[in-house]
């Protein structure tokens, strides 16, 4: 019996695991896209996806909308979010030669979202409750959220939106091809400006649907950003980038990880567990977080 | 004789700030107080303007060498590591507050810094830091927790010693950087900044460098963090290991104009006399503030007050 | 009179403070060849680069067709019809061949035609049609320069601009590059060839400018720059 017990635990710690692992996957397929057509490390991705599940709330909250409804509103809202935050930000200072500029927008823009989040919002976690929201399905003598499977489906099913969108479509492609070579793709007409913003409008917009995600799931707060994207950038590390699936397979290996050690080891540690990764990889392989391992021809 | 002039400037404005404590009460003084807080930025921004703005490496990571000498600082104290009894104020204990972090910069820079690409070290140093609090928060007895570590603070008396270390301190930390823009050390900084690939190829030897002005850099955030120690009484996570530290220096350097001298003390002094009035008249609103300059700096005047940004800004 | 198909006078560039052409004019009649040929680092790049709009000129025009270029940014050059196929081919490595090509045609001036363009360019390199599906970093170097001129091929240039084609290839493949190029013009293509490779593009080409240190300092029908003792001194007695 107790070897039953066991069983059923570990599958649920892993399932949650994956569950949560999919947003860390979200954010850092967002972030992928973002670094390679404009090698922007996006470090406030993680705020936007805050201030996503805050629209959320307060959609809910206010105007009674229920999250997964919002999805069409806060998606748009992400998308144009994206393209503005582009344009106004980040257009110029992609062109220059120093790429710690976008770093500093990029650490400015969380301070600003995070701090403007806890005066507007108060730093006080909120999490959405509705009918469904604490109900969970039988599976086999496990009980999966109900909430954390509709999360996870969202983000399976964004990212084989985005993956056909780059797979298939001629803007998709040129994305690629710029995130490969922007002056190549210069050359057979491809405006940086054009891929860029769609690069960073569905960066953001994957934020929204992970906000939405987070929203239902987790009790959140202004400065849970900051953690966000550097879990973001973990998943990223052990995925590689390259690819929208090794994103979203990275996010989910982080977030079984992390769902086992704060079980058996404790919360905190789990997180120092993820950093600890994290540096590993920085130090002896960054070729798994920034840099193609393919040869430029 | 050139040089007479500007250093006598130095003296003699050193030797006024100094006085400025005797003229102006030291404990009811908001000039002394907030004099002595732009000191301390000064410290943590030179020593942030030496890796950033002359090896042009961003470190994201002063707020976690600030810490570990705040933390060296008060488990000395606890500890009575030396058994004098009077951890208040000494020099040893400032030092070692400043070595510690050191060890941790070799640590983590050398191999950080030894790779090609800049983002790693950034990236790197913000993750060293989070693991630090993680450490910190979970430390139990030894790091006091979230808590933190409590220093006896009925030694406190007067804030002099801390205005006039402070001054000390920032004088180092301009004097370090300024003595090495203008030695062999500086110059090497200088070109590898300028162009890794010909530096590189003209026999500088470029991580000893970069990694050389990492360290002085978290020595100087170090002792900053023990003169804090000194002044807060207690070590916490929540007081040292928050991002401000690490944000106020990188903004302020590069208002000041990152790669400079002056840049920092300009920096410094305009930026904490902004946040201080922020924090009177609008207290909670001025967090945001900081957010938004860094970001209209970067957008507008990326090359700072005094002067451009060294690895050049050339436009599209 | 035969037509200036693309008319270069008195470029000045600089990269920074290194001032890279100084004055340098040059014209390619419609239907030929022309070639640009220099040791390296004379500059030739630094040309082809400007006129595609990669670099912005101090001074001078580029004028195409009879219409001013100068200034433009690269897409807006390849839409007007001027094509370069970059030094080193630049490929995009991760994408395959047929992407490659669609890609190529991604202006609008060339998109309506694309499915016609890709035939063509199959028709031309059935090597490329067998190999569609593969990823284009995954060729041989001589597959992949083919690759390179079918991609810019598919943007349906007035004009191709080759910027050292036979760099790191095999003899036997430069010397099928250079057919490939005389074929080409004889289709109908104009041809602005930069070379190293100074013996084979002399051969080929109808006009010839010699360029040294940012300045034009010979210039004529290929075959007399062929014969001319102060060419065959200065670059092909360093050939074997």
């Amino acid at each position: 019996m107790f070897d039953y017990l066991n069983f059923n635990l570990l599958a649920q710690l892993f399932i949650n695991g994956i569950l949560f692992g999919t947003m860390y996957g979200l954010a850092a397929i967002g972030l992928s896209l973002i670094f390679g057509t404009m090698r922007i490390i996006f470090l406030s991705q993680g705020a936007v996806i805050i201030l996503m599940a805050y629209f959320c709330y307060w959609l809910f909250t206010l105007f009674k909308i229920d999250p997964y409804l919002s999805i069409p509103i806060i998606g748009l809202a992400a998308v144009v979010l994206g393209a503005g935050l582009y344009q106004g930000l980040f257009r110029r200072a992609v062109k220059m030669e120093d790429k710690n500029i976008t770093l500093l927008i990029a650490v400015g823009l969380m301070f600003l979202l995070e701090n403007l989040m806890a005066v507007m919002w108060t730093p006080n976690p909120r999490s959405i409750s509705t009918g469904y929201t604490s109900s969970s399905i039988p599976v086999g003598g496990l009980a999966i959220s109900f909430t954390r499977l509709i999360g996870f489906v969202m983000a399976m099913l964004s990212t084989a939106g985005v993956t056909i969108f780059l797979k298939r479509t001629l803007v998709g492609k040129a994305v690629r091809a710029a995130s490969e070579d922007i002056e190549a793709a210069r050359l057979v007409g491809i405006s940086p400006h054009w891929v860029n913003t769609i690069a960073f409008a569905i960066g953001i917009g994957l934020c929204g649907i992970a906000g939405i995600a987070l929203s239902t799931t987790y009790p959140f707060d202004p400065y849970f950003g900051f953690i966000f994207s550097l879990k973001a950038m973990i998943a990223l590390a052990l995925g590689g980038l390259g690819s929208v699936f090794g994103a979203l397979l990275g996010g989910i290996i982080l977030g079984t990880l992390e769902s086992w050690s704060s079980f058996f080891i404790s919360g905190g540690w789990a997180d120092a567990v993820g950093y600890g990764a994290f540096l590993l990889v920085l130090l002896f392989k960054p070729e798994g977080i920034l840099v193609r391992s393919v040869k430029k021809v | 004789m050139k040089n007479i002039k500007p250093i006598g400037g130095v003296v003699l404005g050193a030797l006024l700030l100094g006085l400025i404590p005797f003229v102006s009460d030291s404990e009811k003084s908001y000039l002394v107080y907030f004099l002595f807080l732009t000191f301390c930025h000064i410290v943590l921004t030179q020593g942030w303007n030496l890796v950033a703005g002359y090896t042009g490496q961003i470190s994201l990571g002063t707020h976690a060498f600030f810490a570990l000498g705040a933390y060296t600082t008060a488990m000395i104290w606890r500890a009575d590591l030396f058994k004098w009894g009077d951890y208040y104020f000494d020099p040893v204990t400032m030092i070692l507050s400043g070595l510690v972090p050191v060890a941790f910069a070799l640590a983590i820079g050398i191999p950080l810094l030894s790779k090609l690409h800049g983002d790693y070290f950034a990236l790197g140093t913000l993750g060293f830091g989070e693991i630090l609090k993680v450490v910190c928060i979970k430390g139990g007895q030894f790091t006091g927790g979230p808590i933190g570590i409590m220093l006896p603070s009925s030694v406190y008396t007067t804030m002099k010693p801390h205005y006039w270390t402070a001054l000390f301190l920032a004088l180092l930390a301009t004097g370090v950087v300024y003595f090495m823009t203008k030695s062999r050390v500086g110059l090497a900084l200088v070109a590898i900044s300028e162009d890794e690939t010909a530096a590189s190829s003209s026999g500088i030897h470029i991580l000893k460098y970069k990694v050389l002005a990492f360290a002085i850099s978290a020595f100087l955030s170090g002792m900053c963090g023990s003169l804090y120690a000194y002044y807060l009484f207690q070590v916490s996570p929540e007081g040292f290991l928050i991002l401000r530290w690490t944000l106020y220096p990188v903004l302020m350097c590069v208002i000041g104009g990152s790669g400079t001298v002056i840049g920092p003390i300009v920096g410094s002094l305009l930026m904490t006399a902004v946040f201080t009035v922020a924090s009177i008249y609008l207290p909670g609103i001025h967090p945001i503030f900081s957010g938004i300059i860094i970001i209209l700096v970067m957008l507008f005047m990326p090359n700072g007050i005094t002067r451009l940004w060294k690895k050049g800004v050339q436009g599209g | 009179m035969e037509k200036r198909l693309l008319e270069i006078k008195d470029l000045h560039v600089s990269y920074g403070t290194v001032q890279a052409l100084w004055g340098v004019s040059l014209h390619v009649p419609e239907g030929s060849i022309v070639a640009l040929v220099g040791a390296n680092g004379a500059g030739k790049s630094t040309l082809l680069k400007t006129v595609s709009g990669m670099n912005r000129p101090q001074k001078g025009n580029i004028l195409f067709c009879g219409k001013d270029l100068t200034g433009l940014d690269p897409e807006e050059v390849v839409n007007a019809g001027i094509a370069l196929v970059p030094e080193g081919r630049r490929l995009f490595a991760r994408l395959t061949v047929k992407e490659n090509l669609e890609l190529g045609a991604y202006t609008p001036r060339a998109r309506p035609f694309v499915q016609e363009s890709m035939r063509q360019v199959y028709e031309l390199f059935p090597l490329l049609q067998t190999r569609s599906k593969q990823i284009s970093g995954s060729l041989s170097g001589g597959e992949q320069q083919m690759l390179a001129i079918a991609r810019s091929m598919m943007s349906k240039p007035t004009i191709l601009m080759l910027d050292e084609p036979s760099l790191g290839l095999s003899p036997l493949i430069v010397k099928m590059m250079f057919e490939l190029v005389e074929e080409l013009n004889r289709k109908g293509m104009t041809i602005l060839l930069v070379e190293q490779n100074i013996f084979q593009a002399l051969k080929i080409s109808h006009y010839a400018y010699v360029i040294k240190t940012g300045k034009i300092v010979l210039e004529g029908p290929g075959e007399e720059l062929l014969s001319d003792p102060e060419v065959q001194n200065a670059y092909l007695g360093a050939l074997e």
